[in-house]
């Protein structure tokens, strides 16, 4: 009954976020990323109401499935609101790094997530996270068309993650034989309690120097694009360097903390975060994403995961079709 | 190493990260939903949400030539205007992003002998950070505009 109860408020808040996208596509006059807003002949306060209701279901959907509420944020908004490309990965950015903030501290205090595992990929990930935030701005700056050109990346980027995430198989718990040298001298190990055990299970880091190059590209791309990086992150830490996937989440959204953080600054030093927009995104993800934690526990995955994607493909097919029409190729 | 849950032992530098990142979240969060709700109430604010809601299709740059005329860089555009609501909620942003260093400096100051190797980690960390802060100011021409 609570699981159908659950799928219910999945497939509500689904049609909810359809209806409001359509809603605000239509009143634009499609299009997203031009003069929408003033085409719209929608009141100024509208579009702070509007905000908070997309994100506050996407606050829903995202923890199910995941992935941070930027990954959907971003590519959504930049299909269907009429907001500058600058201004969407800003807030984007913004939002994926309260939801970390809010999450790391419990799962570091259960001994989920491990600052240790964290601080060597950080070092380098940090720095191409800044310089992701870097090119990102200054492409659409710097270019008169640049903007669908980060559009259409972006598209690209997602279709990608989708990929990533149709074929990827999580591990539970993988089992490392043997350390390499470098996780070896650091003691990067662990361990938490498992409730639905009942046992505390230890872990071991492996791999590191291969998941260090991973995460330099991982931090890039995030930064570019205002994403969490929450998709590629766990990937990386659980596959190739033997996390369980608990840990592997866990420690993920503290190496958001750190990387996002950094990348905001270029952000706000060039304005590109307005409270307008990032008031009522913050707001709406936090209270939703608190529900959607709670549905998390009695959701099918599968379920989850087949509703994400479907959003992900959506979003990427509109990005690179919006950004090819905005260089008139289609 | 400290006891957690009757169960686990969790480090005590990844506790004191965890606090610190705690405590600064929320002084963030409190500060910028405050000051944000009153920005979007009508209080005294540095941008327009009319003109803003006008303009916000533009790339960040030319926005804020309509908007403001002015050429934006580093942080004083809301520092210096910090009894308006909207810039008042951008410091509550600027807590959050200092969450992390925060919890950064707290946990150095545990880390201790044992751990030699994460001191220096921890340190080029905090450096990095630092230095993401300052560019802005100290390389304005770089990235861009």
């Amino acid at each position: 009954m609570k699981r159908w109860r659950s799928k219910g408020i999945l497939v509500l808040a689904s049609v909810v976020l359809v209806v409001l996208l359509t809603f605000v596509f239509w009143k634009t006059g499609f299009c997203a990323g031009e003069a929408g807003a003033e085409k719209s002949g929608l009141a100024w306060w509208m579009w702070p109401i509007i905000l908070f209701l997309f994100t506050f279901v996407i606050g829903i959907i995202a923890p199910l499935s995941g992935v941070g509420g930027g990954v959907l944020f971003v590519p959504l908004s930049t299909a269907f609101f009429p907001f500058s490309v600058d201004f969407i990965r800003g807030t984007g950015l913004i939002m994926a790094l309260t939801s970390a903030l809010s999450s790391a501290p419990q799962f570091i205090r259960k001994g989920l997530a491990n600052i240790k595992v964290m601080a060597p990929v950080v070092c380098v990930s940090m720095v191409t996270s800044i310089l992701g935030g870097i090119v990102g701005l200054w492409i659409t700056n710097a270019f008169p068309s640049g903007k669908y050109y980060i559009t259409i990346a972006l598209g690209v980027v997602l279709l990608i993650i989708f990929v990533v995430m149709l074929t990827s198989k999580r591990v539970e718990f993988p089992e490392v034989k043997e350390q390499d040298g470098l996780s070896k001298a650091l003691g990067l190990t662990g361990a938490w309690y498992e409730p639905t055990m009942g046992k505390v299970v230890e872990y071991k880091i492996t791999r590191l120097p291969i998941g260090i190059f991973f995460f330099a590209l991982v931090g890039f791309i995030a930064g570019m694009f205002g994403l969490g990086a929450g998709w590629a992150n766990v990937p990386v830490l659980n596959l190739i360097m033997g996390a369980p996937i608990k840990v592997a989440v866990a420690t993920s959204m503290t190496i958001i903390t750190i990387n996002d953080a950094a990348a905001a600054w270029i952000y706000l030093a060039k304005g590109a975060v307005l409270p307008l927009i990032v008031v009522p995104s913050v707001l709406g993800i936090s209270i939703g994403a608190r529900i959607g934690a709670k549905l998390a526990v009695k959701a099918k995955p599968a379920f989850v995961k087949i509703l994400v994607m479907g959003i992900m493909l959506l979003a990427a097919a509109l990005n690179i079709i919006k950004g090819l029409k905005g260089l008139h190729i289609i | 190493m400290e006891k957690k849950n009757d169960q686990v032992y969790v480090d005590p530098i990844n506790l004191i990260f965890a606090k610190a990142m705690e405590i600064v979240t929320w002084i963030g969060l409190v500060f910028m939903i405050i000051f944000g709700v009153l920005y979007l109430a009508g209080l005294p604010s540095f941008v327009n949400m009319k003109v803003a809601i006008a303009n916000w299709h533009l790339p960040v740059g030319h926005f804020w030539e309509e908007v403001k005329s002015v050429h934006i860089h580093g942080y004083h555009w809301f520092l210096g205007n910090i009894h308006l609501m909207d810039c008042l909620s951008m410091v509550g942003i600027c807590i959050l992003a200092l969450a992390p260093f925060a919890s950064l400096v707290a946990a150095l100051s545990k880390v201790g002998g044992q751990h030699k190797a994460f001191v220096f980690l921890f340190l080029i960390l905090i450096v990095e950070f630092v230095f993401a802060i300052l560019k802005p100011i100290i390389m304005p021409g770089v990235g861009g505009h």
